[in-house]
Formats: C-alpha cells, structure tokens, sequence
C-alpha cells in the first residue's frame, strides 16, 4: 500500500493530494460485516428449516404437537406476510431487495410451505394419491412469489418443482445419483425439460420481462438437458437419436456462449461434447480390439485439441470480458 | 526467485490495489486509465471456469502422454518404473518452467497448475516407491516436504503451500508421537508451538515488501496456522488422538482442553473484529461451531433438532439486530459491501444457488396401506 502509493507519486500517475486522500480514507474505512452477517442469516434460515422440519415428524403423537404445527404454520404466514407488505412495486426488469433481510426472509417463509405441505400430506393425506398435485401447488406458488418479489432463489426453489413435478428431482447435486436413468420417459421427460428451460430465457429477453432470470434457467437447462442425453447414450443406448440432440445442445450453448461472452456456458459444452464423443468412440471401437495405445494417443491428442481450443477461446468468443 | 514474469507481477498487483480504490471512488477514472495503462501485463490468465476447464483436460492430455511414454520405454522393474516417473516429472517441469511459462506466458490458467501439480506428484512419488514396503510415513513426508516448498516458493502455488504446510506439521506430530511417556503432552504442544511460528512468519512475510508476490500464499498460511491453532487445543481433537493414537482412555488435563475450546473462538472473533481481521473473524465464527459441536459430542443437553431450531433462531436474530444496528450506527463497523470481497460474494451466491436447488418439494413418503409402528398409526389419531 505504501509502497504502490510511492510508487505512483514517483511515476507522476496520481499527485500528491490523491495519496493523501488516499491514506486518510484506507485509515478511517469502516470494517465491512456484510458477508459475515449474510451468511449468518443463511445458516439460520437452513437451520430453523431443517430443524422444524424434522421436530414436526418425530413429535407427531406428543402434545406439543399442534402447537408445533402452528408455529410453523405462523412463522410461515409471518414470513409471507413480511415479504408481500415489504415488497418493491412491481417491475419487469431487476429490482433491488427492499432490506437486506428480505431474500432470506422469503426464502425461510418458502422451505417452512414446503415442511408444512409435506407433513399435510403425510399425515392426513390431503393430495391422496396425486403427487402430481403436491408438487404443483409449491410449483405455482414459487413461480408466481418468484416473478412478482423478484427473487432468484425462489424461482430456483419453482423450478425444483417443476422438475419434480415433471418427474425428475433437479437438485445438481442429486441429479446423478437419485434418478433412475434407466427408464426411457425420464430421459425423455429430461431432454424436453432442458430443451423448454433453454428456451424460456429467450423468450423472456423478446417480450423483455424478467430478463435476469435468464441465468438461472439456463443452468438448469444446460445440466439437465445434456446429462439426459448423455444418459439417453449411455443408460438406453440409443445414440443414433441422443448423439445428434447432445451435438446441437452442444452447438447451442457454444453459439452462446460466443454471442454473450459467456465462459461459463463455453467450459461446461465443452466438457460435456468431450464426454459425449469420447463415450461413443470406445463404445464403438471396442469391438474391434484396438491396441491400449490407440486410445492413449486419442486422449492425448484430443486433450490437446481441446486445450488449444479454450486457450483460444479469444478468437471465438465475440464480447471479451477482462 | 519465482518463475513468472517479476514485472507484470507487480502490474496486476498495483492494478489490484487501484482497481478497489476505483470501485470506492477515491481516485477518478482519468486517473485509473492512466494507471491501467502504465502497467500492462502480458499474462494468459483467463475466467475462473475456463481454468478449471484446462485443467480437467490438461490432467488426461499429461496421463495420456505418461501412459504412451511409458508403453515406449516399458519399465518393467520397481527402480526402472520409479526412475521412470522421475523422468516424466522433470520433462514436465521443464515443459512447465519453459513452454507454459517462458513462450506461452500462461499465469494461472489451469495448463501451468496442472503441470505444476503433475511434476511434483512424479517427482515425489518417484522418490517414494524404491523404499522399502516398512518404511516410516515420516521419512516419505520428509522426502516431498523440500520439493512442496520449492514448488510453491517458485511457482506461487496456494496449492502446494497448503500442501507444505500439512506435510510439515504431520512431521513434527509424528515425531512428537514417536516420544514415549509425554507425546500426550507434546501432540497438542507441537500443534501450538507450529501454528504459532507459521502465524507469526506469515504475519511478517506479508508486511515485507520484498515478499510482495507471496501475500496470497502466506495470507493462505496465517489462515491455515489459526485452523490448526484451534485444533491443536480442541479438546474433542486431543481427546480423539488421545484414545486412538496413544490408546489412552483418559486424557490429562481435560479442563485446559475444555477451555481453549471455548476461549479461542471469543478470543478469535474478539481479536477478529479489534485488529480488523477478516480473517480471523472468520475463523473465530467457524470456530464457534466447532466448540458448540464438541460440547454435544459429550453432553447430550438438546436433542439435536431442537439445538438446530434454537441455534438458528439465535443465528437468525443475531445478524438481523446486527445489521439492523449497523445501518442506523455509523461507526468502526459497517454492513455496506466492502469492494475487494466481490469474488467472494459471487461464490457465495452460486453456494446458496446450489443449496436452494437441493431442497426437495415434498416428496409423498407415505404409501398406501402404512402400518408401520414406529409412528402409532399416526395418521389415524386425531385425538389432539
């Protein structure tokens, strides 16, 4: 700091009262909490919900169960309340949160719905046998609060939902290992998913509403989409169909990633082309008992390809970020 | 000293430093464009998830290269195959220190860290495999320990600083445990006395001007030497090593142990918030949970859905006075966003993204026909 500071001075890049000034006001900062206290508010809102949400299984035949039921019922409806009569008037485009304890606020008043939703079902059954119900209800509700309070983790939290209620559970940590790929309707289910949350971005940039969620579609659709086709490869073994669709899904989050600059998207095509073509040429090849060495020489010389492609990534990508 | 570039190290760091007093508007944008533009660099240093993406495919492109040198030059002993990756560990150094570095000029791009992580790796391992089968796990770290500082000294890796720093003091812990009678003691005694001495260099490293293009790696030491600080002093730590390491049932001194639990974390976050240090703020809150878990590992006061409702209650109503508080208080703290914890802030983000998506809908649990004891028919009673 001192050093850089006379650094500076001495190349004539800032004057003497800048660095002054300077001094005066690294001095006199003030010490940021802001992260410290955001993720306190984040551990609390995960530990009342997890902690509600197992308390209201395991006193289900006790007294203090009722009262339990309408503490979570009331601090729901508290938190609800809270979020709608502190809420910014509505706009199409991002607006800020009205206090820096609203988005956890809302986000607790939405797990303790899903608690409270999920404990009326197992215990008086109210959906019966339509699931298909029960997770349309928070879909709904998570969509609407989404796009009416403006809050992206809410509208990840509608589009779980949804995935559910199509069928699939899309938590990204989950996707792999609770889903049964084997079954061709989820793959299938799963490619249109992905297709449909690719899209919707798109459309919202047209008619310019929301156009911030964009975002978090499209990470959805990018995970779902692809793994299902690579699924689809690998699990129903028709690649004649899901090779094509991985190679435009490929294309398409290419295409993207070069018109918006987007690094993110262009990594994560990659990774998945690679793994996609990579599958298809051992599963074809090994039929004709090629030497180890064949493949050795594939991986590096195709490592070495794709590595000079994202090195110069530079030449593809249009909008140049620093 | 370190295989980069000298000056257009100093660049990015004194564009660093001016870029956070930009973001504060404490010097005008004239004033900035000349700056960025007296310090160029000419680094390959590109977005976070292209790095990673180099990184993944340099791994296979360097396994697969291993994997056809060696199908050429076919070791077939223990010492050919050990000589073997020693010679694959040098020619990627090489490769490392005079393509990547030299003519490509890469700085942090996933193809150097790859290399890097890579040749050590062999080097290490080359070194390793001719010991025999009994050898002490102590001479093994002593023999990576030289090559992990090298590394990280030339290279400016945090990687293999947090690597050194592990491997020197299993070293020391391991001496410690080989003394009979008092290494009970002396485990917890090492851990201090070394966490402290890290600290302490650490400390001194980064007001070093000299030192300048170390900050991150010793800034990543001092983080590490107050973990292992407090986990040198945690008594569910001592008391764990102590039964399985020493087989001792009892543990000496349990109420020393019990208070430095207890007394580090305050005195973390007291320090934390006094001196201004984020960084031991942070830890100090980590630290806190740590103390509250080893209080339950022990003392079943609460079971445990009612300890997450209560501690999230207090965690929720802390942080909402306090930044309540904070917003109508001007004063030594504040709650606005501090402008060089960006990075920080988008990965938090993307955490709690990922978390969010985690929660499950309710998923109907209960089948038709539930007659499991274990809830009393629960559905059916509705005698509240």
């Amino acid at each position: 700091m001192q050093h850089t500071l006379r650094e500076l001075l001495e190349q004539n890049l800032i004057e003497n009262h800048d660095a002054e000034r300077i001094q005066a006001l690294e001095q006199q900062r003030p010490f940021s909490l802001h992260w410290e206290l955001k993720t306190l508010l984040y551990l609390g809102v995960i530990l009342l919900n997890i902690g509600l949400g197992y308390l209201i299984y395991q006193n289900i035949n006790h007294i203090g169960h009722v009262a339990l039921i309408t503490l979570i019922g009331g601090l729901c409806a508290i938190c609800m309340a809270y979020s709608i009569r502190y809420r910014r008037p509505f706009s199409p485009g991002e607006t800020e949160s009205p206090t820096p304890y609203y988005d956890y606020i809302l986000l607790l008043g939405c797990l303790l719905f899903l608690v409270l939703e999920g404990y009326v079902q197992y215990q008086y059954n109210l959906f019966g046998t339509r699931y298909g119900l029960a997770t349309f209800i928070p879909m709904v509700l998570f969509f609407g609060l989404a796009y009416w309070l403006d809050n992206r983790g809410v509208l990840s939290l509608g589009i779980t939902a949804l995935a559910s209620w199509v069928g699939i559970t899309v938590a990204p940590q989950e996707i792999l290992s609770k889903n049964d790929f084997n079954s061709g309707a989820i793959v299938y289910t799963g490619v249109a998913l992905g297709a449909f949350l690719t899209i919707v971005p798109f459309l919202s940039e047209r008619l310019n509403f929301k156009k911030h969620f964009s975002l978090t579609y499209l990470n959805f659709g990018v995970h779902i989409g692809m793994i299902s086709c690579l699924a689809g490869m690998m699990a129903l073994d028709r690649e004649i169909l899901f090779f094509p669709l991985l190679c435009m899904a490929v294309g398409f989050f290419l295409w993207y990633a070069r018109t918006r600059g987007s690094f993110y998207f262009l990594t994560v095509a990659v990774i998945y082309g690679y793994i996609g073509f990579t599958y298809l040429l051992v599963n074809h090849t090994a039929s004709w008992d090629f030497d180890f060495m064949f493949y050795l020489l594939y991986f590096f010389l195709s490592c070495a390809g794709v590595i000079y492609f994202l090195i110069h990534y530079k030449r593809f990508i249009k909008n140049k970020q620093p | 000293m370190t295989a980069y570039n000298p000056k257009w190290l100093d660049a990015l760091r004194i564009r660093e430093i001016v870029a956070a007093w930009r973001r504060n508007e404490w010097i005008d944008e004239p004033k900035w464009k000349n700056i960025e533009a007296a310090y160029p660099d000419q680094f390959y240093s590109p977005n976070l998830f292209v790095r990673i993406g180099l990184a993944f495919f340099s791994l296979i492109l360097l396994s697969a290269a291993m994997g056809l040198m060696g199908l050429f030059f076919d070791p077939d002993s223990e010492i050919a195959f050990a000589t073997f990756c020693l010679f694959v560990g040098v020619m990627a150094l090489l490769f490392l220190e005079f393509w990547a570095i030299r003519s490509a000029r890469h700085y942090g791009s996933g193809v150097d860290d790859m290399l890097l992580y890579f040749a050590t790796g062999c080097i290490i391992s080359g070194l390793c495999l001719p010991m025999p089968y009994q050898t002490d796990e102590l001479v093994y770290y002593c023999v990576a320990l030289p090559f992990l500082i090298a590394g990280s000294v030339r290279y400016l890796d945090r990687a293999l600083s947090a690597a050194a720093f592990v491997c020197g003091l299993l070293i020391l812990l391991k001496i410690a445990l080989h003394v009979p009678g008092i290494s009970i003691f002396l485990l917890p005694l090492t851990g201090i006395l070394f966490s402290a001495a890290i600290y302490l260099f650490a400390r001194e490293g980064q007001r070093r001007h000299a030192w300048r293009f170390w900050h991150r790696q010793l800034s990543l030491l001092e983080w590490m030497s107050i973990v292992t600080l407090y986990l040198s002093g945690n008594y569910w730590v001592v008391q764990q090593v102590a039964s399985d390491a020493l087989q001792m049932v009892d543990m000496p001194l349990p109420w020393f142990f019990w208070v430095l639990t207890f007394v580090l974390p305050i005195a973390y976050i007291w320090a934390g918030l006094q001196q201004k240090d984020r960084l031991m703020l942070d830890t100090g809150l980590g630290a806190i949970a740590g103390a509250v878990f080893t209080f339950r590992y022990y003392f079943h006061v609460l079971p445990w859905a009612w300890a997450a409702v209560i501690a999230g209650a207090v965690l929720f109503a802390g942080a909402y006075f306090s930044i309540r508080y904070l917003r109508s208080h001007k004063g030594r703290y504040t709650y606005a966003v501090e402008g060089d914890k960006i990075w920080l802030q988008e990965l938090e983000e993307q955490l709690i993204e990922q978390t969010i998506a985690s929660q499950n809908p309710p998923v109907p649990v209960k089948k038709d026909g539930f007659g499991g004891g274990q809830f009393g028919g629960g559905g059916a009673e509705g005698n509240f």
